[in-house]
C-alpha cells in the first residue's frame, strides 16, 4: 500500500460522556461529517450527535428490514411451490394452498433472516473485521477508549478539516488533550 | 431526544399533585358519556323491537369487558412493574394505581350483566336442555353441552365466582394502593424494604390474577357460546388485557407529561421503553391469537371450527379483516420504527389505534355468539348499541379514573429510581 500523505485526523480526549456529546453535537452543527466517537460502552447519544439518526445513515435498519422480507417471502414461496406444484399431497382434505400452515415457518425465516442480516449487515457497514485502524496510533487511545475516556476524532478526509482550525475548534471544548493521529 | 444537556440533575417540583388539565379531561369524558348515553337511549326508544333490550345488554357486556380490561389490566401491569423494577415502571405507577382503583365502578357495571344473565347467556336461559331440544329452541350439540357443563355453568356459580373474583382483585388493589401511600410518607424504612414487600405481594398476585382472569374470561365471554372451548382462551384474554391497559396508561402518561410535575421526570428513554413494551404485546397477542386459530383450523373438528365459521363467514370477514389490520398490521409496522416510538404525538396515535383494536376485537368476540347475527353480519339500528353503550361506559370510566388520578401525587417519591430518572438522559448510560 502506498504511503498516504498527512494525518488521519485529530482526536480529542474527554473525561465524561456529557462533554463528548456536547463537542460532537457542536462539530456536527458546524459542518463536520467525517468524524467518529469512541467510548468504553455504547453511548446512544453520541451516535445521535454525529448524525447517525439521519435517514441516510440508517443502513442497518434497512438491511434488517430487507433481510426479514426476503426471508419471509422465500419461505412462503418455497412452501407454496412445494405444496402446489412440486409435491402436491392431499393432507386430510385440506386445500393445497393452506396458507395458515405456511405462516409459522415463514415467520421463523423472517426472524432468522432479519437477525442474520442485522448482525452481518452491521459488521459489513462498519467495515469489520478491521485488522488495522489508525486511531490506535494515538498514544492515549489504547488504554482510555476501553476503560474510562471518551474520544472524538475529526477525520482529515472531511472537506472542512484543517489541522490548525480543527485543533482550535476541539480545544474550545476543554478536552484533556488533542492529539494528531497518523495513518 | 431531549435537547437538555445540563450537567445537573433536575429537581422535583414542590407540588406533585395532578395538573389542572386533568379536571378538564374529566369534564370532557363526562360529556362523551352523556352524549353516547342519550344516543343509546334514543336508539332504544326509536327502534323498538324484540331484541332492543338484548342489544343494549350485549353492548353493556362489551363495555364491561373493555372497562374491566383497563381496571384489572392496570392492576396486573402495576404488579408487573413492581416485580420487574425499572424506571419505566416508576413513570407509569401512579396512573396504573388510579386505573386499578376504578374497580368499584367496574363491579357496578358487572351487576346488570349478572342480574340479566338469563337474557345474555344461552346456558342460563335454558333450564331444561332436553325439553328445549324437543321444542327446537336449541340443537343437539347445544343441549348436550349445556347439560354436561351444568355443574359449572349455572346462575348461582356465575354470581359466586363473579363476586369472588372481584373480592380477590379488590383485596390486591386495596393493599397495593395502601402500601404505595404509606411508602411515600415512610421515613423509617428504606425504599428497598418497600420494594421487597411489593415484589412479594405482586409475585403471588400475578399468579392469582392469571388464574382468576382465566375464570372470569370463561364465565363472562367464552360461555356465551356454551358448546365451544379453547384452552388458550384465558391467556389470550390476559394478553389482550395487558395490551389494552398498556395503551391506555401510555396515553394517560403522555397527556400528563405536558404539564408539571410529570414533565420533570418524563424522558424519551422511558417513552422508548414503553413503546418497545407495546411492540412486545402486539407480537404476543397475534402469536397467541394465531396459534389458537392454526390449531383449530388444522383440527377442523365440528365442535371447534364452528366458532370461527360464525365469526369469519357471512360478512364477518370484513370485521376480522379490520380487527387484524388494527390489532396487528398497523401497530406492528408503525412500532418497528424507532422514531415513532420516541415521538410523543406519534406514539399516542399508535396507542389510539391499539385501543380502537381492543374495542373492535371485543365486539368480534361477543357479537357473533348470538343466533340472530352469527354467520350473517348485517347492519341494523340495534347494532349501533355496540358503539353507543360501550362508548358511554368508557367515558364514565375515564371520568372516574381522572377523579382517582387527582386523589394522589402523580409521582411516587420513595423510590430508588427517582434520582436516576431526574438525571439528564445520557449521563447514566
Amino acid at each position: 500500500m502506498p504511503m498516504r500523505e498527512g494525518i488521519y485526523g485529530l482526536i480529542a480526549e474527554f473525561d465524561t460522556p456529557t462533554e463528548l456529546v456536547q463537542a460532537a453535537k457542536a462539530a456536527y452543527a458546524s459542518g463536520y461529517r467525517r468524524m467518529d466517537c469512541y467510548t468504553p460502552y455504547p453511548l446512544e447519544e453520541a451516535a445521535e450527535a454525529i448524525g447517525f439518526d439521519e435517514p441516510t445513515e440508517k443502513g442497518v435498519a434497512r438491511v434488517c428490514l430487507i433481510g426479514g422480507l426476503i426471508g419471509g417471502c422465500a419461505m412462503f414461496g418455497l412452501e407454496t411451490w412445494v405444496s402446489i406444484w412440486a409435491y402436491p399431497l392431499n393432507i386430510a382434505g385440506r386445500p393445497m394452498f393452506s396458507w395458515p400452515a405456511f405462516i409459522v415457518p415463514a415467520y421463523e425465516w423472517t426472524i432468522l433472516f432479519a437477525g442474520l442480516s442485522a448482525a452481518f449487515g452491521m459488521l459489513a457497514l462498519n467495515r469489520l473485521p478491521a485488522p488495522y485502524h489508525p486511531v490506535f496510533n494515538a498514544p492515549n487511545f489504547r488504554d482510555g477508549a476501553t476503560t474510562d475516556k471518551f474520544f472524538l476524532c475529526l477525520e482529515a478526509a472531511d472537506p472542512k478539516f484543517s489541522v490548525s482550525e480543527s485543533r482550535a475548534f476541539l480545544e474550545s471544548f476543554r478536552p484533556v488533550s488533542v492529539v494528531e493521529v497518523d495513518h | 431526544m431531549s435537547n437538555e444537556h445540563g450537567h445537573h440533575a433536575k429537581h422535583l417540583p414542590a407540588d406533585l399533585s395532578a395538573p389542572a388539565s386533568v379536571a378538564r379531561w374529566r369534564n370532557r369524558a363526562l360529556l362523551v358519556a352523556l352524549v353516547f348515553a342519550l344516543l343509546a337511549a334514543a336508539d332504544f326508544y326509536l327502534h323498538p323491537g324484540d331484541l332492543s333490550l338484548d342489544y343494549v345488554l350485549r353492548g353493556w357486556l362489551m363495555g364491561l369487558i373493555v372497562c374491566f380490561s383497563f381496571a384489572v389490566g392496570g392492576m396486573a401491569l402495576l404488579m408487573v412493574q413492581h416485580v420487574s423494577g425499572g424506571k419505566w415502571g416508576l413513570l407509569i405507577r401512579r396512573p396504573l394505581e388510579a386505573m386499578s382503583r376504578t374497580l368499584p365502578l367496574v363491579f357496578l357495571m358487572f351487576l346488570p350483566v349478572a342480574i340479566c344473565v338469563k337474557r345474555l347467556y344461552l346456558w342460563a336461559r335454558i333450564s331444561n336442555p332436553e325439553e328445549a331440544l324437543r321444542a327446537g329452541v336449541i340443537n343437539a350439540i347445544q343441549a348436550h353441552a349445556i347439560a354436561y357443563k351444568r355443574p359449572y355453568l349455572n346462575i348461582e356459580g356465575f354470581w359466586i365466582r363473579g363476586i369472588a373474583y372481584f373480592a380477590i382483585w379488590g383485596i390486591f388493589i386495596f393493599i397495593l394502593n395502601r402500601w404505595s401511600r404509606l411508602r411515600d410518607t415512610d421515613t423509617q424504612h428504606s425504599s428497598w424494604y418497600w420494594q421487597k414487600r411489593f415484589e412479594n405481594l405482586s409475585g403471588a398476585g400475578l399468579l392469582i390474577y392469571s388464574i382468576t382472569l382465566t375464570g372470569a374470561s370463561i364465565d363472562w365471554v367464552m360461555s356465551l357460546d356454551p358448546t365451544w372451548y379453547s384452552s388458550v382462551y384465558g391467556l389470550l384474554f390476559l394478553v389482550a388485557q395487558g395490551y389494552a391497559a398498556l395503551a391506555m396508561v401510555i396515553l394517560i402518561t403522555l397527556a400528563l407529561s405536558q404539564d408539571e410535575p410529570l414533565k420533570s421526570i418524563f424522558r424519551t428513554t422511558e417513552q422508548h421503553d414503553l413503546g418497545k413494551l407495546c411492540f412486545a404485546f402486539v407480537m404476543l397477542n397475534i402469536y397467541i391469537a394465531f396459534s389458537q386459530y392454526l390449531i383449530i383450523w388444522s383440527g377442523n373438528l365440528p365442535e371447534e371450527i364452528r366458532w370461527y365459521m360464525d365469526r369469519i363467514t357471512g360478512g364477518w370477514g370484513y370485521v376480522i379483516g379490520l380487527d387484524f389490520a388494527f390489532h396487528w398490521l398497523l401497530p406492528f409496522t408503525l412500532l418497528l420504527s424507532r422514531d415513532i416510538k420516541r415521538n410523543k404525538r406519534r406514539l399516542a396515535t399508535v396507542c389510539c389505534i391499539m385501543l380502537f383494536a381492543r374495542f373492535l376485537d371485543t365486539f368480534w368476540l361477543i357479537a357473533p355468539n348470538f343466533a340472530d347475527i352469527h354467520h350473517n353480519f348485517h347492519f341494523s339500528a340495534e347494532l349501533l348499541q355496540y358503539i353507543f353503550v360501550p362508548a358511554a361506559m368508557t367515558g364514565l370510566w375515564v371520568a372516574y379514573m381522572t377523579h382517582q388520578l387527582r386523589q394522589r401525587p402523580v409521582i411516587a417519591i420513595n423510590d430508588p429510581h427517582l434520582p436516576e430518572i431526574l438525571e439528564p438522559e445520557h449521563a447514566h448510560a
